[in-house]
């Protein structure tokens, strides 16, 4: 079943006087529970497409639709909403709240998603997804203390935690290294699978297009290969 | 979550250090308002005790209650009626004690009004100070334009005029002292608009509070430094307020990208402007109120807790627009722009 549909997307920066069209009219359906992974050289326009797609940014021309919603037509509100509910994120660095322990953090991300669970729930829940990214052990340390590896698992964790329908992530390894960016993918793909979530993954690590179902190459703002 | 006072804890001095700030500019503030209320009180108690009133001197006076002279009908005019008015006069003067030490007084003398002490002739009423200075009630004092002598008939608290200790004397022997037969003002307590009088002009008494040499003076300057510290701590508001934010720009805009409300990082910022402050303002309300009770006897200090209250209010106000002016910043953060800058 197609969750996301980015239909004839154009982005164009004005850089002085000077209008530069980083995506000509990109056409992209992502089917429910399926990793699509964007790859490209630098420039392509692989991250601008999954910010926009993200509602991080709007799109000069075209549509982005979320179960068949028009995301273009939403003002910054109804976009804030989605995200806080809809959506999960993995950037490339963890980017976590360094004052919040690691349970500390995913209880932020299932207050800001306006869960309907009971504090005792939402403790559970916190528990069980730390436990999926082996990260239970740590669940009282503070970023500072956490190496990149176990950061990049909580960021995931933060992630899924509120039970999103998409999960954008923006190379989520490219500050590993090979071994950690593999149980990082791993820990992706094993996730969408179990929990049917809808992967939109930018990503220039060739060795991380194994773990998708659909690879997308784009070159110079068009899709080149699907 | 609370994500304001677990970035307190976690940050704690980060946040005792601007706590440090905002209690040192409150407690000066507080410290020095204390001392402009004092000097205020050493200058003027006995106008500033009144009640809401009109004063009247003469229109030709230009304003100098010295050079007032209201003769008596134009006196009748004014109190015509008036319950508790009075004509009084007030002069600086000086009384030797039987040691014939000099001591600096100011001379108030009045119709008969509840207002102002009732005196017989050949006694006299001091301000407590003088009492300090080791004068007693049945002491005889004396002064080179008077007569005869006084007998300190009583002591009443805290009656200061120009600095000076107050000292009520009946109005037959001002009268001898300052060769006279006119009173300089008239006083009518009472809250309606001021009587038209031709030959009188009317004040009210803060006007009449101006019109003594040095009072204006004296409490411009340091009503000016007090709102001056006031200005400088909402300064101090906005800045650290806006150097903390300018730290957090890729937090707010990671929160903001995961779906965090603006209004809920502008409210995370004001409640720990409101803590801090909060926290501050307790010790430096303490601290002030303590000095009250400690201050040398001789130092004119006089800070009401209403007074600090109205300062804090004040404070709160100021580190509220200071905070929110460097929070500007927060509604303009790009969450893309954030995430692209790396981590946090």
């Amino acid at each position: 079943m197609t969750v996301f549909t980015i239909d004839e997307v154009k982005k164009t920066f004005t850089n002085g006087e000077i209008d530069e069209q980083v995506l000509k009219g990109i056409n992209l359906s992502l089917q429910e529970g399926e990793i699509t992974a964007l790859v490209g050289a630098s420039g392509s326009g692989k991250s601008t497409i999954l910010t926009i797609a993200a509602g991080l940014q709007r799109a000069s021309d075209g549509r982005v639709l979320f179960e068949g919603k028009n995301m273009t037509d939403m003002n910054q509100e109804q976009i804030r909403k989605i995200r806080a509910s809809e959506f999960g994120f993995v950037f490339q660095s963890a980017h976590l709240v360094p004052f919040l322990t690691v349970e500390e953090q995913l209880m932020l991300m299932l207050d800001v998603s306006e869960t309907t669970m009971k504090k005792k729930e939402q403790k559970a829940e916190v528990a069980k997804i730390l436990k999926l990214v082996e990260m239970n052990h740590r669940s009282k340390a503070y970023p500072a203390s956490l190496s990149g590896g176990e950061k990049q698992r909580v960021a995931i964790a933060r992630a899924i935690i509120h039970k999103p329908k998409m999960l954008f992530a923006d190379e989520p390894t490219a500050s590993l290294d090979s071994k950690r960016s593999k149980d990082v993918m791993l820990l992706i793909r094993d996730l969408t699978k179990t929990l049917n979530i809808t992967t939109l993954m930018v990503t220039h690590d060739e060795e991380m297009l194994s773990y998708a179902d659909h690879v997308i190459t784009m070159k110079d703002g068009l899709i080149l290969q699907s | 979550m609370n994500l304001a006072w677990k970035e307190i804890k976690k940050n704690k001095t980060k946040f005792i250090i601007l706590g440090s700030i905002i209690f040192l500019v409150s407690f000066l503030t507080f410290i020095i308002s204390g001392l402009s209320n004092g000097l205020s009180q050493d200058n003027a108690a006995l106008i500033k005790d009144l009640p809401e009133g009109q004063f009247y001197m003469n229109a030709d006076a230009d304003a100098t209650y010295n050079l007032s002279r209201i003769d008596a009908s134009m006196q009748d005019k004014a109190m015509n009626g008036q319950k508790d008015a009075a004509a009084l006069s007030i002069q600086m003067g000086f009384v030797n004690d039987a040691d014939d030490k000099q001591h600096s007084i100011a001379f108030v003398t009045s119709t008969d009004s509840k207002l102002f002490e009732s005196v017989e002739k050949g006694e006299i009423v001091l301000d407590r100070s003088l009492e300090d200075k080791g004068l007693k009630v049945g002491d005889t004092l004396t002064n080179n334009q008077f007569s005869g002598e006084f007998t300190v008939k009583a002591f009443v608290d805290q009656k200061k005029y120009s600095h000076a200790p107050v000292a009520y004397i009946n109005m037959e022997n001002y009268k001898e002292i300052y060769r006279v037969n006119e009173m300089q003002l008239v006083f009518v307590p009472g809250k309606e608009k001021a009587l038209e009088i031709e030959g009188l002009q009317s004040f009210s008494n803060k006007d009449f509070l101006n019109t003594i040499p040095s009072y204006s003076a004296e409490q411009m300057s340091l009503n000016m430094i007090v709102w001056f510290l006031v200005v400088i701590s909402g300064m101090l508001f906005a800045i650290f307020f806006y150097m903390m934010n300018v730290q957090k720009i890729g937090l707010y805009g990671i929160l903001k990208a995961i779906g965090v409300k603006t209004s809920s990082l502008f409210g995370m910022m004001w409640s720990q402007m409101i803590v801090i402050t909060l926290i501050a303002l307790t010790f430096s309300v303490a601290l002030s109120q303590g000095f009250t009770m400690i201050a040398p006897a001789g130092m004119p200090f006089s800070l009401t807790l209403q007074t600090t209250v109205q300062l804090s209010i004040v404070f709160i106000i100021i580190g509220f627009i200071g905070a929110t002016l460097s929070g500007i910043q927060i509604k303009k953060v790009e969450p893309l722009q954030a995430i692209q800058q790396g981590e946090v």
